[in-house]
């Protein structure tokens, strides 16, 4: 006799709130894009009328958005299976996947347009360019393909100083590329040490990060190697003369700091039971407040600069 | 080739008075948030209109105008760009 019951028929699901569209633009990650294209801005020579000014800054932001909700629209059945990522609002079923594509396309093209005809093409094909490379050249095809993703995928997060840089200059020089850089740099070590203590996570849903596929102890040495890199590269704008001593001055504090900290990561071992991986969390939380402060350093080096200081 | 057969879905109960009051909320809610983002996309355009109009209005103004004292650039340059 089949004892099983029926299943119970539900009544039409809740349409997503507005907070779940919102959520989709991953909010505290466009927290430092807004951040790094307002330094980009800032520290250009020359200037920009404050509502077109604006007008970029959201456009930056909302194109960001657009490429975070394709990529969460994109990486809905990983996201299930994670403890960090299955309360966003696809996998949780706050939300039809479509809807989160729909959204994000929209998104992006209309920032794209929008910093076209407000801005200038040049800053809108960057823009276009990054929602490309987030959504499409990290998402789809570099994050599920290779340990090195997220070295390459980095660059999509360091786009924000150089189209803030051009929407003020309308031209690419070496300082907003140099900006570039160093976002691009400081991706690996910010994210592998993320990536440490989490790494059950992506081991689980089958995602090729670094420390499932190499080993901790190698990615530990990456860590470091790319923070030690990564000072140089911070000092070069100060050596070339693009920035003044004020910004040198921190950034070589800051960055001493940062190798210090990569230093405590990727020189000791993991012990075997009992590890709170304090120091890969406390790399994880100081790699963000660095490059705040650096890019920070960089507008009040400009401003110092103007006041003769 | 015969198709699958798949068993009948049970037809969707109607919603009790608190879910439909949830949902109505949820739908109202997300309609204010349009508006406001609709209304603020409008304010916007007209703000980038108008600067647009007086950056033009500016490039076409006459020699003579043009020749007019002008202040110093407010953000100068740092290095060699």
């Amino acid at each position: 006799m089949n004892t099983a019951t029926p299943p119970t028929p539900t009544a039409l699901a809740l349409d997503a709130d507005w907070r779940d569209f919102f959520a989709l633009t991953k909010p505290r990650v466009m927290t430092l894009v807004i951040f790094t294209a307002v330094c980009g801005m800032l520290a250009a020579p020359g200037s920009l009328n404050p509502v077109l000014a604006f007008t970029a800054i959201l456009c930056i932001a909302v194109g960001a958005g657009g490429s975070a909700a394709l990529n969460m629209w994109w990486e809905a059945d990983l996201d299930a299976g994670m403890k960090r990522t299955r309360h966003r609002p696809v996998p949780s079923g706050r939300m039809e996947a479509t809807s989160a594509r729909d959204f994000g396309f929209f998104l992006s093209g209309a920032s794209v347009v929008t910093m076209g005809l407000a801005i200038g093409w040049l800053a809108a094909a960057i823009l276009a360019g990054s929602i490309f490379y987030y959504a499409y050249v990290y998402t789809v095809w570099l994050k599920p393909r290779t340990p090195q993703n997220i070295v390459i995928g980095g660059g999509a997060g360091a786009f924000p100083p150089l189209i803030g840089w051009v929407a003020v200059t309308g031209h690419i020089t070496l300082m907003p590329v140099l900006l570039f850089l160093i976002i691009f740099m400081w991706t690996p070590p910010h994210f592998w040490a993320l990536a440490l203590f989490v790494q059950t996570d992506y081991a689980k849903v089958g995602i090729p990060m670094m420390p499932v596929v190499a080993g901790e102890r190698s990615t530990r040495l990456q860590i470091l190697a790319y923070a030690v890199v990564l000072l140089p590269l911070t000092l070069l704008p100060w050596w070339l003369g693009y920035t003044g001593h004020v910004y040198g001055m921190a950034a070589l504090a800051l960055g001493l700091v940062f190798v210090a900290l990569s230093a405590k990561v990727g020189l000791r071992h993991r012990a075997d039971q009992g590890d709170t991986m304090k120091p890969e969390k406390r790399l994880f939380a100081y790699s963000i407040l660095y490059l705040f402060i650096l890019f920070a350093m960089l507008v009040v080096d400009r401003v110092a600069t103007a006041y003769g200081v | 080739m015969s198709q699958p057969v798949t068993p009948p879905q049970p037809a969707p109960r109607p919603m009790t008075p608190a879910e439909l009051a949830a949902y109505r909320a949820r739908q109202q809610s997300r309609s204010r948030a349009l508006a406001v983002v609709l209304v603020l996309i409008v304010i916007l355009f007209f703000a980038i209109t108008l600067v647009k109009l007086r950056e033009e209005a500016a490039r076409h103004r006459p020699v003579s105008a043009a020749a007019a004292p002008v202040a110093p650039a407010t953000a100068a340059p740092t290095g060699t760009h």
